[in-house]
């Protein structure tokens, strides 16, 4: 009981790292019609740059965001220039992302080699630091992934509810061309979409780095559920990646006690094709009346 | 007629080619080479096999790797565990491959709504799902790999490396001619329907699921049964190898490369990306190889979506003497030692020249045009 108590716990913190990873996702799948795969390389890349400027300078890797934030941010706008130039239809958003994952990836490599790389525990001591509640543990990095999951959620919504960005967006994945008409400017607001979603990646790979051990080929294993986690979510729904991001999180976590870990992508991608073949619009998203 | 005349055409192909074993007899050239072509029938297979199902009726599969990996682990099974030949393990890896198509086509294609990116996706996750079953199985594998020791094969096919040649030889021309013929028959043309818009084509009386779950079983079929033969190659089979998004992005990329419209475009595509690859990876310098594949990747898309094979069908005689021009140049030069290098980088530089736009082009065959012959000058003006 204790053990699948501490599994349900993980599970929600590990979620929180997934939902933050699938926020930024899906809000560009859904409202700008770009699949980007270079989310994950990006979101790796981050992870990298957090270990080498914290190893380097000694910075704390929390820190390290104030950096790593602007500049992915602005990854992410001129990646939007370059599909809005080019304009590229949503399929093959897929295939030059895919391309670029690649370079990146073998970027990683040149510059770090193929070895695992972790930051040194002297300047990341959460790495092994946790609280507890009773006989529960909490583990501090994965603590500060949720309540970063939180945070990033409830700002995402926040804004998309209440300002003039945010009512654009919705109006611009409603209908682009009527949206168009009403004087909202796209290439502005695509590109600020994108440089948001980039910066969460940002924010994912700071937490990534303080959790894993870094390869350059890890981001590959991280495509798979990820994806589970955007489709079950539903596309550009925020509350929905969190809580699709929470429930892979929660079934992983148990079925690695439960059976073992080899067994979690199996439940996951089961999971993933019962949903896509009775409600491929989401879990958590209401079937449109259109 | 035509077809008749296509036939003959694949019958000459495959005996010139399949000369190849004798001709190093009797001109020594290093068993190398032979292997080279090996690999390289292995691609276009694989990539022939993709463009059937993706190119022609456009549903986007990134799921090669779970059929390929079913062709390879029948192999492993039938030789490790059930210690029987491994020819036996060629037809039931391509049948077991065409049957697990069948079960997720006939799932999948009732449903509307899995198209496109969704059916991507889903093929992807069945992919992993694949891989999950297997690492977890003991019996197939249970994570460790699976060593097949010295496979023998038929004495009549000679030495390993002829017989895997021959093989290799069979299961690609065989691929590329079904492919070929659905290309011409009323069936490729309800494909094409189909990828064009299956709304209309449903419409005006294509059976469209009997003809996706069709093509979907054929494709699946070829892709198992040339990963059974692979499995012999690769010897030693791991989950993590098998099951890689690298086969899917490499007959994806060909395919793309090549141009998926057409059954000739994929095999072009496989030839020069495989030896594109073999030349990069053999510098010792993974990543650049990398670094090529994805941007040649981005720049397709980007620029040539329809492919090479569209261009080439233009400028036939003009890319043909620009990859003769490179290629004879490196030769006089002494650059690189090896020929399949030697014919990386020139079909580099042709590939190159079919970016150019038809402006551009049209303006270079203007000033060779005094040694081109007539037609071709025509051909720039469209």
């Amino acid at each position: 009981m204790l053990l699948i108590g501490q599994a349900l716990i993980s599970g929600i913190l590990l979620g929180g790292l997934y939902a933050i990873l699938t926020i930024g996702l899906s809000l560009t799948w859904g409202m700008l019609k770009v699949i980007n795969l270079a989310h994950f390389a990006f979101a790796f890349l981050a992870a990298y740059m957090t270990y080498q400027i914290s190893t380097s300078f000694g910075l704390d890797p929390f820190l390290t965001l104030i950096i790593t934030a602007p500049i992915f941010f602005l990854i992410g706008v001129g990646l939007q220039w370059f599909f809005n130039r080019f304009d590229v239809s949503e399929f093959n958003s897929l295939l030059v992302s895919f391309g670029l994952f690649i370079i990146l990836q073998a970027l990683m490599t040149a510059l770090w080699t193929a070895d695992y790389r972790r930051i040194e525990s002297e300047i990341n001591p959460y790495a092994v630091e946790s609280f507890w509640i009773g006989p529960f543990a909490f583990p501090i990095p994965q603590f500060g992934s949720f309540i970063a999951a939180l945070i990033i959620a409830g700002l995402t919504i926040y804004v998309l509810n209440n300002t003039y960005a945010g009512k654009a967006l919705r109006a611009i994945s409603q209908d682009r061309d009527i949206a168009a008409a009403f004087g909202v400017n796209y290439k502005k607001i695509s590109m600020l979409l994108m440089g948001v979603s980039t910066a969460y990646a940002a924010v994912a790979g700071v937490f990534i780095a303080m959790i894993f051990a870094l390869f350059p080929e890890a981001g590959v294993e991280w495509i798979g559920v990820i994806f589970a986690v955007v489709i079950l979510g539903g596309l550009a729904n925020v509350p929905g990646a969190l809580a699709a991001g929470l429930l892979i999180g929660i079934v992983q976590a148990v079925t690695s006690v439960i059976a073992e870990p080899g067994m979690a992508p199996l439940v996951t991608f089961s999971l993933l094709i019962i949903a896509l073949l009775f409600k491929p619009e989401g879990l958590f998203t209401r079937r449109s009346t259109i | 007629m035509k077809k008749w005349y296509g036939s003959l055409g694949f019958l000459g192909v495959g005996l010139v080619l399949a000369s190849v074993p004798w001709l190093k007899s009797v001109f020594g050239f290093p068993t190398f080479y032979l292997i080279f072509l090996y690999f390289v029938f292995f691609w276009v297979a694989q990539a022939s096999s993709w463009n059937m199902l993706s190119g022609y009726s456009g549903y986007f599969s990134f799921g090669t790797g779970a059929f390929f990996g079913i062709g390879v682990y029948t192999t492993a099974m039938v030789v490790d565990k059930f210690h029987l030949n491994f020819m036996i393990a060629l037809p039931v890896g391509g049948i077991l491959a065409a049957l697990l198509g069948l079960g997720i086509g006939f799932v999948v294609f009732r449903l509307r709504l899995l198209k496109g990116e969704l059916f991507a996706l889903l093929t992807l996750a069945v992919d992993f799902v694949l891989a999950a079953v297997v690492r977890n199985n003991d019996f197939i594998d249970g994570g460790f790999g699976v060593r097949l020791g010295a496979v023998k094969g038929p004495a009549f096919l000679g030495d390993f490396s002829t017989m895997m040649y021959i093989l290799g030889l069979i299961i690609a021309l065989l691929t590329v001619y079904v492919s070929y013929s659905i290309y011409h028959a009323r069936f490729g043309l309800g494909l094409f329907a189909i990828r064009d818009d299956e709304e209309v084509a449903e419409g005006l009386g294509v059976p469209t699921f009997r003809y996706k779950m069709l093509i979907f079983a054929i494709s699946c079929f070829f892709i198992g049964l040339s990963g059974a033969l692979q499995a012999v190659q690769i010897g030693y089979i791991t989950v993590e190898g098998i099951f890689s998004l690298r086969l899917p992005l490499f007959v994806i990329l060909m395919s793309i490369l090549g141009g998926r419209q057409h059954w000739l475009g994929s095999v072009l595509g496989a030839v020069i990306i495989f030896t594109l690859t073999d030349t990069f990876s053999k510098a010792s310098i993974e990543y650049l190889n990398q670094v090529i594949i994805g941007s040649l990747l981005i720049v397709m898309i980007l620029f040539l979506r329809e492919g090479i094979y569209e261009r080439l069908k233009n400028r036939l005689w003009f890319s043909l003497a620009i990859l003769i021009i490179a290629l004879v140049v490196q030769i006089v030069a002494g650059f690189g030692e090896r020929f399949i290098s030697q014919m990386a980088y020139a079909m580099l530089v042709t590939i190159a020249f079919l970016l150019l736009s038809d402006k551009i082009y049209g303006k270079l065959v203007k000033s060779f045009s005094f040694f081109l012959p007539k037609k071709q000058m025509g051909a720039s003006n469209v």
